[in-house]
């Protein structure tokens, strides 16, 4: 289709804007750096635009246009509520640096989400500062850096991840200047005490690891990991993009870990929005609580002649943690998410247990409906668990290898014919320990008889003639997508000529 | 619980499964582990609930159009056109994830790709990612990037230079990101008329880069900063902090030599938003394209020979490359860039121009009414500002913003609260929206304030 620089006007004064309040208006700035020529943009009309960006978005998949089960990105229903909420004055024109004073109402959903957070993970302090599930990570280790540098340990430079770790986990820590020390699985795809015990030493900074792991499976022996990297000195990070698994179930800090991010873009439905915005919180233990970004919203019982405050009874500001790292976005972290993320809990309240029991259990509806006639010799080639396991938490994933040796459709061919069908592909060759994978979640928020259409749309994919299905996408706006010849070409912009 | 489609449904699909109760499906969790006491959180609400305390508590906030506002400081109390929220929130674009299957993301694919080209063609550099989280790690990450490229060819390895007007919430951002991996960040002074001190900048040549802002803290242009390139050598990556805004007036630093341009995107878009979301632009030449965070779109074909977009270069990120990636960004705010991508198209160039030259009449205008009062004096009177400009009063700026505020007026913002030394300092910000109404009222509650301070 055509681009939006396709849209070239007449030069004119662009959307209509009133004029510049003064004569002579930025005769300020000296003309030896005034701007010569202006950028080439597009040179358009509303109805032009309108029309544009609404012919982008029929181009575009989202979980209100299908079935999302992309594996680790928990794409659950986005409530609308939440974005009329974000919308409001209240919070779109509120300015960080303003006065306590004048933001007691953002201070007292900060206030309560730190806390409501801190409950759910078994944490001692929450700080709504990180902007993304990874950003949270590198705060939190950033703290545990300042944590073992305050003990006088500053040599403890290791970190230790499984295999089957986001890729993030390892970014993140080597941002703070550590090393990594990857750990094998164990042949099951569980976490391996023998080979952690190997790996911990007296420079072991911490573990991060996530629960249930990235196979969708729950590490029954996670109180013995933890207990093996705290008697090497060492600290234990929960990295939370799993925790729609088990909220209400058990939390991090029965587990045994010091630290934990939240994704609110995945666990507390802020819309992912095509790549973000996200939020990433953290909750730590009480000995780290000293180091969490600044500030954090704190509040008191409220005096006479304290500002009206939201009428709970108490006045509430933006506090310092004592030894704080400083920041790690300048403001005080994606508030519009935060305000969405507070919308969506208070749905819930105390039963928020039982969007984890809905999670859980379409995963292993899902799972049970793909799988429930393997072996049966009338079945095409079927796809085998990638981890063996009775039930599975959230999401789980498919080894499709018989497949591809039965037919030569690979994992992707699949996940690419899914579209055919109206689909979003699950997540492919993730976590890298399972070959041919294809990791699925479906969440809580789709229906059964959409579980049932989607488990007999997949088996029918693997009956059709492999020579579909490895030529697909046949139905989609474009064909399959050449990322070799773009990675060659990079054609980054448009020309604008 | 209006979110569950399967309530009351759970017998049905559990005995499918051939098991009897949910609790089955939690069996795997060890009792030592297991939370067997409800959560210690009031009842859900319905959306009416919801709603009403969203109103409420969100309401208690003094936003900043229900008064006469000068705070900006980074961000700017802007105007959103209509279109923008309403097509940006399209559900098509809201509840997408990452573009990883592009054959089905072709819509914010090339939405992002014109987004790049917008950035790319307002900094004047060839390449930009779709959006960091805000300016201050996107100036954190251009330091870590620009390390990688040169460190090893200079002089200097592992050292950075920036201007000491930098923010100091930025500045502590920038430390963050930079104190891990041990790259030493020297401070580049400034002169008494508050620009660059292009003499002792000379220190810098050879070394891994250089950081400077335009405008600076204080909303000062420093003609100077253009004269860097020839100071610092060819070698040295020089790294620019814009008012994306002010390049509707002000010479792009990609035409006077700048490597990475980096900024906050928020004054294209949407609100301030009490700080986030928003989002940082990055861009850069192709000297940094493949050591560079973040994602990136590029033209491709598909199979039938049509033009398509997908992500591309992505070795050099997480999920490939992991603790050898350029960066550990994974989420980002590609709505926020949709947003600041439509503003863009629909601004146009002339539009940028004229959004420009409000701004700058605005803030002009004001620091003239505002140095006529008695007693206040600008801090660099001889800098040309954009947007903001620092004051000096007769008392002190945190009480002067206190009576202020109880007049109805948000007077600007104390910069006390960013360096110790300044508690007679005030930092006056406008934009689009700034009125002469308003400069009037800000003035005579200022001087006003400022009487009551001696009486």
């Amino acid at each position: 289709m055509s681009t939006v620089f396709d849209f070239n006007g007449a030069p004119g004064t662009g959307w209509s804007q009133p004029k510049p309040v003064g004569e002579d208006a930025g005769a300020q700035i000296p003309g030896s750096i005034r701007r010569k020529n202006l950028p080439r943009w597009p040179r358009a009309s509303e109805p032009e635009l309108v029309r544009h960006y609404t012919l982008l978005s029929q181009r575009n998949f989202g979980i209100d246009t299908g079935f999302y089960p992309l594996g680790s990105c928990t794409m659950k229903h986005n409530p609308r509520i939440n974005e009329r909420i974000v919308q409001m004055p209240g919070i779109d024109r509120i300015h960080p640096l303003q006065p306590d004073s004048q933001v007691q109402g953002l201070l007292a959903i900060y206030y309560e989400m730190q806390d409501m957070l801190a409950i759910c993970a078994g944490m001692d302090s929450v700080t709504l500062q990180p902007v993304a599930g990874a950003q949270g990570e590198f705060t939190a280790i950033r703290c545990i850096q300042e944590y073992h540098n305050s003990n006088g340990e500053s040599n403890r430079n290791k970190v230790i991840v499984p295999d089957s770790a986001h890729g993030t986990n390892p970014a993140s820590a080597s941002m703070c200047g550590y090393e990594i020390v990857e750990i094998p699985s164990g042949p099951d795809g569980r976490l391996d005490l023998d080979a952690l015990r190997s790996a911990v030493d007296g420079e072991t900074a911490a573990m991060m690891i996530t629960n249930p792991s990235t196979l969708g499976v729950f590490e029954p022996e996670i109180a013995e990991a933890a207990s093996i990297v705290h008697e090497a000195g060492g600290q234990m990070y929960y990295d939370g993009a799993n925790f729609n698994a088990i909220l209400g179930k058990t939390d991090p800090g029965r587990m045994g870990f010091d630290a934990v991010h939240y994704n609110l873009h995945k666990t507390f439905s802020q819309p992912h929005g095509g790549g973000g915005p996200g939020s990433g919180p953290i909750g730590v233990k009480s000995h780290l609580a000293k180091f969490l970004p600044s500030p954090i919203a704190s509040r008191r019982v409220r005096a006479e002649d304290d500002p009206p405050g939201v009428g709970d009874g108490f006045c509430y500001f933006w506090e310092e943690p004592e030894s704080s790292i400083g920041k790690v976005q300048q403001w005080n972290g994606n508030a519009g998410a935060v305000v969405r993320a507070w919308a969506f809990y208070r749905r819930y309240g105390r039963d928020l247990e039982r969007m984890s029991e809905h999670a859980v259990l379409n995963a292993n509806y899902l799972r049970h409906r793909i799988m429930r006639d393997f072996g049966n010799p009338q079945m095409p080639p079927m796809p085998k668990d990638g981890a063996p396991s009775e039930v599975v938490k959230h999401e789980f994933t498919l080894d499709m290898t018989p497949v591809k040796e039965a037919t030569g459709v690979t994992a992707k061919d699949v996940a690419k014919r899914l579209l055919d069908y109206g689909y979003m592909a699950p997540t492919l060759y993730f976590p890298q320990i399972v070959p041919e994978c294809l990791m699925l979640e479906p969440t809580e928020t789709e229906s059964k008889d959409v579980l049932d259409k989607f488990a007999d749309d997949f088996l029918s994919i693997l009956s059709e003639d492999p020579e579909i299905v490895k030529t697909a996408p046949h139905t989609t706006p474009v064909k399959r997508v050449d990322e070799v010849l773009a990675a060659r070409q990079l054609i980054l912009r448009h020309p604008c000529e | 619980m209006d979110q569950l489609p399967n309530l009351g449904r759970e017998t049905e699909m559990l005995s499918e499964m051939g098991m009897s109760s949910i609790d089955d499906l939690f069996a795997d969790i060890p009792e030592g582990v297991r939370r067997n006491d409800p959560l210690p959180l009031p009842p859900p609400q319905s959306e009416e609930q919801i709603l009403a305390d969203a109103e409420r508590l969100l309401g208690a906030n003094i936003h900043l159009d229900s008064r006469p506002s000068f705070i900006s400081a980074g961000l700017a109390r802007n105007f959103v056109p209509t279109m923008v929220p309403m097509l940006a929130t399209r559900g098509e674009f809201l509840t997408s994830y990452t573009p990883y299957q592009p054959e089905v993301s072709q819509g914010m694919l090339q939405a992002m790709w014109e987004f790049q080209t917008m950035i790319s063609e307002l900094v004047a550099l060839p390449v930009a990612n779709v959006s960091m989280y805000d300016a201050s790690t996107a100036a954190a990450e251009a330091i870590t990037c620009a390390v990688r490229v040169r460190s090893k060819r200079s002089s200097q390895p592992n050292t950075v230079y920036v201007s000491e007007f930098v923010p100091p919430h930025r500045m502590s951002v920038i430390e963050n990101y930079t104190q891990g991996v041990e790259i030493d960040i020297k401070i580049l002074p400034h002169r008494d008329d508050g620009t660059l001190d292009l003499e002792a900048a000379k220190a810098a040549n050879d070394s891994c880069a250089v950081y400077v802002e335009q405008p600076n803290a204080f909303g000062s242009i420093d003609e100077g900063l253009t004269r860097l390139r020839s100071i610092i050598g060819e070698k040295t990556a020089l790294i620019v902090g814009v008012d994306a805004v002010s390049l509707g007036l002000i010479e792009a630093p990609g035409n006077w030599g700048a490597d990475i341009v980096v900024g906050e995107g928020q004054p294209f878009g949407i609100g301030p938003t009490a700080g986030g979301p928003i989002y940082g632009i990055f861009a850069c030449t192709k000297d940094y394209l493949r050591l560079m965070p973040g994602r990136i779109v590029g033209q491709s074909l598909d199979a039938d020979g049509k033009i398509a977009y997908t992500l591309t270069l992505s070795t050099r990120e997480q999920h490939i490359r992991r603790h050898r990636a350029t960066s550990n960004i994974c989420s980002n705010e590609t709505l926020i860039a949709l947003m600041g991508a439509m503003h863009m198209a629909l601004l146009g160039p002339e539009g940028l121009e004229r959004l420009a030259l409000r701004v700058a009449s605005a803030t002009q205008i004001a620091l003239e009414a505002v140095v006529s009062i008695e007693g206040v004096e600008l801090i660099y009177p001889e800098s040309p500002v954009f947007r903001e400009f620092a004051v000096r009063l007769p008392c002190s700026s945190r009480e002067t913003l206190e009576r202020m505020d109880s007049m109805g007026v948000i007077g600007g913002f104390d910069l006390n609260q960013w360096w110790g030394t300044m508690e007679d300092c005030l930092l006056i910000g406008c934009d689009e929206r700034t009125s002469l109404e308003d400069i009037e009222t800000l003035c005579s509650a200022l001087s006003a304030s400022i009487s009551e301070a001696y009486s």
